[in-house]
């Protein structure tokens, strides 16, 4: 299982890449491999804020639905259209393709709360 | 308008002769079969005969759509490696013993079947899909959260949307009216009649009765009934076991598991 180096991690297994004040958001190999065969993806608006842990969304697999969680404060400014198509993106490229959001972070503070790829392979006993 | 609806037979012979008792006595007025007519038991080539010979409108489930093109993925969505394991022991069991007539049935069937009503000043549209409207392999269990439930009826424009898959019956009936319009939406997942899981080992299907007055304005004016059988499940059991399928699959019929 694959998990950069270069992200940031949330305990609810989302990831995070900033880059300037932008962050992109998905979920990790960890998730996607838990969850299975992706069959849609609920995503917010763009110009929606959302709070740090709040739900942004849900991603619905062939046997489970799960609650998107939120890794750091943010207003969206743009979604992934492609995973309205394939939504299957985020089980085969979950860092790449398969992004979900990407967000104007308005603070930096809570990145303290968020996980290094070691540190989140330790959380999920990899 | 009595419409029995059934599926899930996975190859069991002696439930689906029960079954057709038991729907023959009850005389309705249609019936539809939603899938998975084979895997799992010995009488694969059987049970397709015996709904093809009745002429009765069938639609393709994961377990045929993989069969009818000699797939070894049924698309089941097996958890476990052991749960793997049996599950390709029996594709490769099916794939072997699946004659090319029947299996060319299987080929043809149809995803969907959709039943537009026009009963009233509103249209009531009845969808029959094996899994979900959107893949034929979704298991829309009775928890799914009521939005994403909401969405996959509204977005295949369904009022009565029927299903198997997950051989847990249940009813569901979700409201998505908008400024105190009432638009009731039923789901209903069908069952099982030939491999159940709800820990009752009797076979199940559904009667859904419309009648002149149905409507999506009053959610009573439509009626599910399950109803559960008998059948002979230690013949159905024992099949499995002096077959080449693994023997737990003998002890879920046992146990409705």
């Amino acid at each position: 299982m694959n998990f950069p180096e270069d992200l940031k991690y949330s305990k609810e297994h989302v990831w995070l890449r900033i880059n300037n004040n932008v962050g992109t958001i998905g979920i990790t190999d960890f998730a996607q491999s838990e969850l299975g065969e992706m069959v849609y993806v609920d995503l917010p608006n763009v110009g929606v804020s959302f709070e740090e842990n709040q739900v942004f969304g849900s991603a619905e697999a062939l046997k489970t639905v799960s609650d998107l969680f939120m890794p750091i404060q943010g207003k969206v400014i743009e979604t992934n259209k492609k995973l309205l198509q394939t939504p299957t993106l985020i089980n085969n490229d979950p860092y790449g393709e398969g992004w979900m959001l990407k967000i104007e972070l308005t603070t930096l503070a809570e990145f303290e709360n968020l996980f290094t790829a070691e540190q989140y392979k330790r959380n999920i006993n990899q | 308008m009595n419409i029995a609806l059934f599926s899930d037979i996975h190859a069991n012979l002696p439930a689906l002769q029960a079954f057709f008792k038991d729907v023959d006595a009850r005389k309705p007025d249609a019936i539809y079969c939603l899938g998975d007519l084979v895997g799992y038991n010995v009488w694969p080539n059987e049970v397709i005969n015996e709904i093809k010979n009745r002429r009765i409108p069938t639609i393709a489930g994961n377990y045929d759509f993989g069969i009818a093109r000699m797939s070894n993925e049924c698309g089941c969505a097996y958890k476990t490696d052991h749960e793997k394991n049996n599950g390709n022991a029996s594709i490769a069991f099916t794939n072997a013993i699946m004659q090319d007539a029947e299996r060319a049935y299987l080929r043809t069937l149809p995803a969907h079947i959709k039943i537009e009503l026009q009963l009233n000043e509103d249209q009531l549209n009845i969808l029959l899909v094996h899994g979900s409207p959107r893949k034929i392999n979704e298991y829309l269990f009775e928890d799914r959260e009521e939005k994403s439930m909401l969405r996959i009826m509204q977005d295949a424009d369904a009022d009565i949307l029927c299903f198997g898959h997950t051989h847990k019956p249940y009813h569901r009936i979700l409201n998505s009216g908008v400024d105190g319009q009432n638009h009731f939406r039923h789901a209903i997942n069908i069952g099982s009649v030939g491999k159940p899981k709800d820990n009752n080992p009797q076979g199940g299907y559904v009667m859904l009765t419309i009648n002149e007055n149905s409507s999506v304005l009053n959610k009573d004016s439509i009626q599910v009934n399950f109803i559960r059988f008998n059948y002979d499940v230690e013949a159905a059991a024992k099949a499995v076991e002096e077959s080449p399928l693994p023997n737990e699959f003998a002890d879920m019929l046992r146990n409705g598991a």
